[in-house]
């Protein structure tokens, strides 16, 4: 399993660096293992690249063996969560829900979707919304 | 609310649902006025897409009245009348901005799925599997429309729900499928299939300017309606003989047609011998997934530097891809679910201005509570079915 993510954020570099860094869209789970980011131009028109790297987060090496039992899923698949919800939220202002998972896209929702009709609202209003 | 929902292989049951609520602040709620089945809905009723869940409500062909709209959506309000698009996207990510709307980097909360069976995920779709996205359908009698402020087309002319209601997929989708054609004026195309996307290609190619277009398939009534209705040049009826591709070179004096579209997919039917023996057999045990025969037909009969344009839906692998036809001769293969909102205006207009009224496919129209019945007549094609309409 590798251990980098990357996603392309249609954003000029500085703007990207600016929000990534403001409590409103940092992102909580790649902040908190203290994971290597690295921001590079995408070529031409395409905005910037936002990579992450576990291979140099102190904590994953720390946690590797037990990471999984502790958080459920592959530490890769929730690094990809937080730069999917980034994007969304910068591009777009709003986390893409679905009735399957109003919460947005979550790594451990993977297995345990709901179907795909509305919501009541007791579980809008623990998803988050 | 009443839904219908999937239940399993071959079963599809109207129940009782909660109301769709705003999750999002670029939502809207739409109270739905007509819902189409579409053909690949029947991929989902016949058990081929995974990632289907009991209790999803299906159905991606849609259109009616807002009744509610999120914070952020400026451009609507209650009561306007709008179509749906199929494609849920964002309008901000480099695909929308480049009008590749099925592409859309946003809007699946399950891209994670895709990207394991696709490499990449590309747009959130209603109703279409937890794939993409497991997004509630329109075969209801409300939907919540993300991205309302990008999606939908608001209908302020005098026409009907019959007339404008398939701006929503299938009319796009054939214009799509034949605007990857190329078509600059006098070629011959030949469409592959002639259920309501592939007489939507055939009507298409034909106000794009092509000379020539024949319409392939084994139900007499639907080559009658490409011929009566669609402008079908000619047919080709493969029940009588099954060698498309003999039949089109002879048809095109040796030559072969300029662009082939292949409005079938994956559940083909018109192979014959042994290889379609094979992909039945891989089929049945899930070692395939998709049936090739209309698309090897199109590659083996599409002239050398033609372009053969996949709009029928595949979705996971087939067996015994002709790549040496492919290669050799110099094609094209285009395909792609149809960026329908670049498609909305001009369609519109075409409408409006009476060059086309879609309304010509409707067969049948039931209410809501009919869709399990509805679903049987439009997969075993009962009673000359075309294209079902359901009426909340």
């Amino acid at each position: 399993m590798s251990s980098k993510g990357a996603i392309t954020v249609n954003r000029p570099r500085e703007e990207v660096q600016r929000l990534w860094g403001s409590s409103e869209y940092r992102p909580k789970y790649i902040a908190a293992v203290d994971a290597a980011v690295r921001f590079v131009d995408a070529p031409g028109d395409r905005g910037t690249e936002i990579h992450v790297d576990l291979k140099r987060s102190s904590l994953i090496r720390k946690l590797r063996r037990t990471a999984q039992a502790l958080v459920g899923s592959e530490p890769r698949a929730k690094v990809m969560d937080d730069l999917r919800r980034f994007k969304q939220h910068v591009e777009t202002g709003v986390i893409a829900r679905s009735e399957a998972t109003p919460e947005g896209e979550r790594a451990e929702r993977k297995l345990k979707q709901r179907p795909a009709q509305p919501v009541e609202q007791s579980e809008i209003e623990k998803a988050g919304v | 609310m009443r839904a219908n929902v999937w239940s399993g292989r071959n079963t599809v049951q109207v129940e009782n649902v909660p109301d769709p609520k705003i999750l999002n602040d670029r939502d809207a709620i739409v109270k739905i006025s007509s819902t189409a089945i579409c053909g690949s809905d029947l991929h989902l009723y016949d058990g081929y897409i995974p990632t289907m869940k009991r209790g999803d409500i299906i159905g991606h062909e849609f259109m009616g009245e807002i009744v509610e709209t999120g914070k952020g959506v400026h451009n609507l309000k209650e009561g306007d009348r709008v179509v749906v698009p199929f494609p849920i996207s964002c309008g901000d990510c480099w695909s929308c901005k480049h009008e590749l709307y099925s592409a859309c980097e946003n809007s699946n909360p399950n891209s994670g799925i895709a990207e394991k069976m696709f490499g990449h995920s590309t747009c959130g779709i209603f109703g279409y599997s937890h794939i993409t996205g497991g997004y509630a359908g329109g075969q209801a009698e409300y939907a919540r429309v993300p991205y309302a402020d990008i999606g939908p087309i608001k209908v302020e002319d005098d026409l009907s729900d019959e007339q404008v209601l398939f701006l929503s997929d299938i009319f796009p989708t054939g214009y799509f499928g034949a605007d990857l054609c190329d078509i600059k004026g006098g070629e011959v195309i030949a469409v592959f299939g002639a259920g309501p996307v592939g007489l939507f290609a055939v009507a298409s190619a034909v106000m794009l300017g092509a000379e020539r277009v024949i319409a392939i398939d084994q139900y007499d009534y639907r080559l009658q309606m490409a011929l009566n209705k669609a402008g079908a040049t000619e047919v080709i009826d493969f029940s009588k003989d099954p060698d498309i591709v003999e039949q089109l070179k002879e048809m095109t004096g040796g030559r072969g047609p300029d662009a082939v579209i292949d409005a079938v997919g994956m559940e083909a039917v018109h192979g014959h011998g042994a290889l379609h023996a094979l992909d039945r057999m891989k089929q049945a045990t899930r070692a395939e997934s998709d049936r090739g025969h209309a698309l090897r037909d199109a590659i083996l009969a599409c002239r050398p530097g033609g372009i053969v344009s996949v709009i029928g839906v595949y979705g996971g692998l087939l067996d015994k891809f002709p790549s040496g036809a492919f290669m050799n001769k110099g094609l094209q293969l285009r395909a792609g679910q149809a960026h329908v909102q670049a498609y909305l205006k001009p369609l519109y207009e075409r409408i409006k201005n009476g060059d086309i009224d879609p309304s010509f496919v409707v067969t049948h129209r039931l209410g809501l509570d009919m869709a399990p019945e509805a679903f049987e007549t439009f997969k075993h094609k009962q009673d000359e079915c075309v294209k079902v309409v359901l009426k909340p």
